[in-house]
């Protein structure tokens, strides 16, 4: 097995300790630090999201890989061209005001993070204000709106419609979620997409950025 | 009562350790509380306070001193006066409610959408004439509907106004708390008859880990003062905010609840409280919260028994549901699951009647099927009476079954006891002949059946005109309050 196939390997199985100490070897063995992450790691944790979105392996599996394998682009990243960002997009998340329920927004941040988008994550509670210094601030591709209750949903929708009203809504893709949330009420508020877990907010945020 | 059967799911080495490492957690770590009156009155009561950081211990001394204000007997009262509900129950019985918290109604055409208030008073007059359910919740109206700042200010006054059955009351705002109570007190007259006699009971809840956001720690302050009796829950997810394993959910959970009812008895001393953690799972592979996980739905068991047998507190946990969307195969072993092991525990209290979707959708035609699962639990209880009349000793012995004349049909021991086996209302109990005569209809067709019945007779509840203006009066001066924030 060469070394990027036991790093591919590394990353699958989400050995934390086992992925960096095998990218510095490489390295130290004179592999290029983009071909040790094009042909090592990423294979590992698209192979980890193939798998994923088969219902092969559980969350915690992903997890544990794109930490594995984040802990081996560390190792990588003074020597990748533009300091090493490999992060492909960013997203802004939070639940919105009214509501104090994090458990879905939180899964959303993980996932994403797991699918390489770099993360701001401003908690719950959040007001429309909060939204827009963020968006000003971090200029996301994509931010994320989460609601438990038909009491705070609304507030995805008056939300959407203060981004508006800041000339802000038109530089990113606003994404919704949580229990009551359908795509119904996504069309509704003009919202860009409604996702029904985790996952697949992961991925439409993914796919959006790539496409982009 | 005659050969109750019981499930115990701990030894007593057992609960005893999840005793002591309960009450442990609440001295050594403690809780963190968002509400600086509740603090102040709570470190006047010995309780140790950080009023920056809102944090607050017990003391082993505060714990005992609290536990033993529980009331050992107490009672809900009903509206209409008929169904007050003692507690503990004298038969052993356990009670049963109606689900709360669901934004979506299936309606009897299968239609899902958000609760609309034609709806709330549509539940109601199900739940009055379902003879095995014994207090409801709020069906809370969508925000779309009625102002969103008060939906469960609407929500209340609908139940007061055609619910002949105690209810249990989630407010959705720390403001709108002092206006339930005000609703409340105005249905029987005033605040020292709530006090008296309380229609109403309320629902807190903690944010695991030991966490009270503002609005749950007015509810348990509003609550202590207007001497409302509290259902405090806990609702953590097994692997998202608490332990992945389904005992250590159902220990902070407990932990939770705990606190609750040790603040809401240095508050109030004697309230009637009723433990309530209602537990959930995340599933690990599409991360949705799940609510009839088997381990789950064993955790349940060893929360009941934490609190009846640990404490002598009556305990209330999640009776029946599913995580199906529909009234299929996976729903009625999910749920006939879970009522029957509950029915089988230390509970006193079965929630969650006609739920679907992890207590997200609530369906009339689920309710009136669980009416009848519930039946069919509440005999399993009882159990059976192991003796020789049981046994029709005397006849058996005589061999009076040698006679060619004799029938068991005839015998005076059947006359004595053919009527006791429980017979579910719409179950098929006839051959393919006669179903086929009759329709060959489903259970669920029969409850469709039922849904119409009901929906044609008169409503057999509601106040008179008067209370009903005295209560929508208060509703709309809370609705204007609460909109003009």
């Amino acid at each position: 097995m060469s070394i990027l196939n036991e790093l591919t390997e590394l990353v699958i199985k989400g050995d934390v300790n086992g992925t960096p100490a095998k990218v510095q070897e490489a390295v130290d063995q004179g592999l290029d630090a983009q071909v040790i992450l094009n042909e090592g790691l990423m294979p590992g944790i698209n192979e980890i999201g193939d798998r994923f979105s088969k219902g092969q392996i559980f969350v915690p599996n992903v997890l544990v890989a794109a930490k594995a394998m984040n802990a081996g682009v560390d190792v990588l990243k003074p020597l990748l061209e533009g300091g090493g960002d490999t992060t492909i997009g960013t997203a802004v998340a939070a639940t919105v005001k009214g509501d104090l329920h994090d458990i879905g927004k939180n899964l959303v941040c993980l996932m994403m993070r797991s699918a390489n988008l770099k993360v701001i994550d401003l908690g719950a509670n959040v007001s429309a204000e909060k939204y827009i210094e963020a968006i000003k601030e971090y200029k996301p591709d994509v931010v994320v709106m989460s609601a438990l209750l038909t009491t705070t949903m609304n507030e995805q929708g008056r939300t959407i419609q203060a981004l508006e009203e800041a000339g802000v809504r038109d530089q990113v893709k606003v994404m919704v979620g949580g229990a009551p949330v359908t795509q119904e009420w996504a069309d509704k508020i003009k919202a860009d997409a409604f996702t029904a877990d985790a996952a697949e907010a992961a991925n439409w945020a993914k796919e959006y950025v790539l496409s982009k | 009562m005659v050969g109750r059967v019981k499930y115990n799911v701990m030894t007593a080495e057992e609960l005893q350790h999840m005793k002591n490492r309960m009450e442990q957690l609440l001295i050594e770590r403690g809780i963190h509380l968002d509400h600086d009156e509740m603090l102040e009155a709570l470190a006047e009561k010995g309780c140790i306070v950080d009023m920056e950081a809102k944090d607050l211990k017990f003391t082993k001394e505060i714990i005992d001193k609290a536990i033993a204000e529980v009331p050992a007997e107490f009672t809900l009262y009903s509206p209409s006066g008929k169904y007050d509900l003692k507690f503990p129950n004298p038969t052993g019985d356990f009670y049963t409610r109606t689900n709360t918290g669901a934004p979506n109604y299936r309606t009897i055409d299968n239609q899902t959408h958000y609760v609309k208030p034609e709806e709330v008073d549509e539940w109601y007059k199900i739940t009055n004439v379902m003879d095995q359910l014994d207090f409801v919740t709020l069906p809370s109206t969508s925000g779309e509907y009625v102002d969103e700042a008060a939906v469960d200010v609407w929500t209340l006054a609908e139940a007061l106004k055609h619910s002949a059955k105690h209810i249990w009351v989630q407010p959705y705002e720390a403001d709108n708390v002092k206006y339930l109570i005000d609703l409340a007190a105005t249905s029987v007259g005033g605040a020292d008859k709530l006090r008296e006699k309380p229609v109403i009971s309320m629902i807190s809840c903690s944010v695991p880990c030991l966490t009270y956001k503002h609005m749950d720690a007015e509810i348990l302050y509003r609550s202590a003062l207007a001497g409302v009796p509290v259902q405090p829950c806990s609702l953590p997810t097994a692997g998202a905010n608490t332990p992945v394993t389904a005992v250590g959910t159902a220990f902070m959970a407990c932990a939770e609840v705990f606190a609750q009812i040790v603040m809401l008895e240095l508050l109030c001393p004697g309230l009637p409280v009723i433990a309530t953690p209602l537990l959930f799972s995340m599933d690990m592979m599409s991360t949705y919260t799940l609510q009839s996980n088997t381990e789950i739905t064993a955790a349940r068991l060893v929360a009941m028994e934490l609190f009846e047998e640990g404490y002598n507190i009556p305990a209330h946990s999640y009776g029946t549901g599913t995580d199906s969307l529909t009234l299929d195969a996976q729903n009625f072993i999910e749920r006939t699951n879970l009522i029957d092991a509950m029915a089988m525990s230390s509970a006193s209290v079965l929630g969650g009647a006609g739920q679907l979707e992890t207590a997200k959708t609530i369906s009339p035609v689920q309710l009136i099927i669980d009416n009848e699962i519930f039946g069919i639990a509440r005999r399993l209880r009882r159990g059976l009476a192991v003796d020789d009349e049981a046994f029709d000793w005397d006849e058996v012995l005589a061999g009076i079954d040698k006679d060619p004349s004799f029938s068991f049909l005839m015998s005076e021991h059947t006359m004595r006891h053919y009527e006791e086996p429980h017979r579910p209302d719409m179950f098929n109990r006839d051959g393919l002949v006669q179903w086929e005569r009759a329709g060959s209809k489903t259970l669920t067709q029969k409850a469709e059946e039922k849904f119409y019945q009901i929906m044609e007779s008169d409503d057999v509840y509601s106040v008179d005109a008067d209370m009903a203006a005295a209560i929508d009066k208060v509703r709309d001066e809370a609705t204007k309050a609460l909109s003009g924030k």
